[in-house]
């Protein structure tokens, strides 16, 4: 992909088919682990649904449920908030990681309509100013995610992989990672 | 508590309005919500969200961004529990890795 171009408000670039195929393939892989395997459950925004029933939705589900996740790449996306209180950290979690998982699927969706909407990169990819911040974030969490799995977790580790031999099995993920990088950066400037 | 004369009866004056503790107004120990070093979100990235989520100017946003950078943390703001609370849940929609704290802990 070229960097992305800022014309008249909307920052554009072109990606090629492959590239769109391999960006909805890591952002649904995103919408799945976020949704656990349950998107509808997450997809529609909280405007529009009776408040009543979301209520009582949260009161039938366990309220012990929200746990930390054994998964590092969900700890990673809903962290800790209260790092030395474990008690408050859940009852937080209680409290917000329903939204936080509808915002991100929501976010990733508007990703998702966007990479369509180029027809396997035969058209521009056009994000609108009311998109940008859906875009950041979800670049933001595929590109943790992505991370996770290297097992990037400080800066020596992830020196370590930029220096990585073509023949290692890791090298093509690094190279996903660091266009993910390259997107998000360019992205940044054209917004 | 008056009573409204005359039949219609309506929860008089003093419709349990809950009265806020006066620490959710003036935080006696008002708490910090921090924002630590990772290794995958750009430094342009942070910046951003500063700017966008605070509405910070540019050069107070690069400079927390620095700090966080440079010192591996950054206070970036304060105020109640709630206030923090929200603040937190919107650096972790942003995938920023941010805790809260007490501001004298």
């Amino acid at each position: 992909m070229k960097k992305f171009a800022r014309r008249r408000g909307v920052a554009s670039t072109r990606l090629s088919g492959y590239e769109v195929e391999l960006l909805t393939s890591l952002v649904s892989q995103l919408v799945e682990l976020v949704a656990e395997g349950e998107p509808e459950q997450y997809a529609a925004p909280a405007d529009g649904e009776d408040p009543f029933e979301r209520l009582a939705r949260d009161l039938r589900s366990d309220p012990d449920e929200p746990e930390v996740s054994e998964d590092p790449v969900v700890r990673r996306l809903f962290p800790n908030a209260y790092p030395h209180d474990a008690a408050a950290s859940s009852d937080f979690r209680r409290f917000t990681e329903r939204d936080l998982r509808s915002k991100k699927v929501a976010d990733a969706q508007v990703v998702l309509r966007g990479l369509a909407e180029t027809e396997q990169g035969s058209r521009e990819l056009r994000i609108a100013p009311a998109d940008g911040e859906a875009w950041l974030r979800t670049l933001t969490a595929v590109r943790l995610a992505v991370a996770t799995r290297l097992g990037i977790t400080d800066t020596e580790s992830a020196e370590e992989l930029a220096d990585l031999p073509d023949e290692d099995p890791r090298s093509f993920m690094v190279s996903v990672y660091d266009w993910l990088g390259f997107a998000q950066e360019t992205l940044i400037s054209a917004l | 508590m008056p009573d409204s004369e005359g039949g219609s009866v309506t929860p008089a004056g003093g419709t349990a309005v809950v009265e806020r503790p006066a620490e959710q107004t003036t935080p006696l120990t008002p708490w910090v919500t921090i924002v630590w070093d990772d290794p995958v979100n750009l430094m342009s990235y942070v910046t951003h969200v500063f700017v966008t989520y605070f509405h910070y100017s540019a050069t107070k946003a690069t400079k927390l961004m620095m700090q966080v950078h440079e010192d591996g943390k950054a206070v970036v703001s304060s105020g109640s529990r709630e206030e923090m609370e929200r603040d937190v849940n919107a650096m972790h929609e942003y995938g920023l890795w941010a805790t809260m704290d007490k501001a004298d802990a």
